[in-house]
């Protein structure tokens, strides 16, 4: 690209204009690992305390310990990805914050889930609702939006079950929320 | 009459740069060569007279041992982009066969 072209016309620079937005566009980062990693590691918790359950294991809450690595790993993942991206648009910074809160939001509610008799499927459910339906609106992928709404759904409905089914709703609304809009997105080309 | 086209952005790989620091928050050099097909001396100069003029802000640091330099617009940079576009607007709104 030539730094002076003489005789740039209006219709050409409004070209180099449309075709820059359009690039930097594309750039949009189409996070699906973290849908993939988080959606497999959050079905098999659910399906393993559902199990353990069952069998009349009393610890069977115990089997989300396996998503104290998987914190450090995506917290080790987010660091070496910001690292390594050359632009950085206003809707990473936004879908960014807003699954880090989530995040933390999260923490918070395990911490404290004595105190709401351990309701936390459902909780966490509704509230996952809510990054999942706006990455969906900012990627504009429907697919997403559709998930969020079926985690806030999901999310009401265990609020009606006793606590031994709500993993195995838990691990449903997962599958849909998360795990095939995940797989779709990887196979979507913009 | 028509406003004068800001001459600073009337052109090329200055007006490209502005485009893609209008639609992101940062970017490092590497991403705006490749994006505007330029090389490297031609687009150092380029963005250079845009820190110049206080419309983007270049800032040099290091990734391990390797220098880094990112962009990012500022406010006088969108504003002299709006300007350029609405000033571009009655040029285009010429019909074309007259």
């Amino acid at each position: 690209m030539n730094a002076e072209l003489p005789n740039l016309s209006a219709r050409e620079s409004l070209d180099i204009i449309a075709a820059m937005i359009r690039e930097a566009k594309g750039n949009i980062q189409r996070n699906n690992f973290y849908f993939l990693f988080w959606g497999w590691l959050v079905v098999i918790a659910n399906l393993g305390m559902y199990t353990l359950q069952r069998i009349g294991y009393e610890y069977f809450y115990a089997i989300w310990l396996i998503t104290l690595p998987a914190w450090a790993f995506t917290l080790y993942k987010l660091r070496a990805q910001s690292r390594s991206n050359a632009a950085r648009s206003h809707f990473d910074r936004i879908t960014g914050t807003l699954w880090i809160s989530f995040g933390v939001a999260i923490f918070s509610l395990v911490v404290f889930g004595r105190l709401i008799n351990y309701q936390l499927n459902p909780v966490i459910l509704i509230m996952s609702a809510i990054p999942t339906v706006v990455s969906g609106v900012i990627l504009r992928f429907r697919p997403l939006v559709i998930g969020g709404v079926t985690c806030w759904i999901t999310g009401m409905l265990c609020f009606l079950v006793d606590t031994q089914t709500q993993p195995l709703i838990g691990a449903v609304a997962i599958i849909i929320g998360f795990l095939i809009p995940g797989y779709m997105l990887r196979s979507h080309k913009t | 009459m028509f406003k004068d086209l800001d001459p600073l952005l009337h052109s090329q790989l200055r007006l490209a740069v502005m485009s893609l620091l209008i639609s992101v928050e940062s970017a490092e050099f590497t991403f705006l060569r490749a994006k505007t097909n330029s090389t490297a001396g031609n687009l150092s100069v380029q963005l250079d007279k845009l820190a110049q003029a206080g419309y983007i802000s270049i800032e040099k640091s290091f990734r391990g041992k390797r220098p880094l330099t990112t962009c990012k617009v500022k406010p006088a940079g969108i504003q002299a982009f709006e300007a350029y576009v609405s000033a571009l607007k009655q040029y285009i709104d010429i019909p074309q066969n007259s």
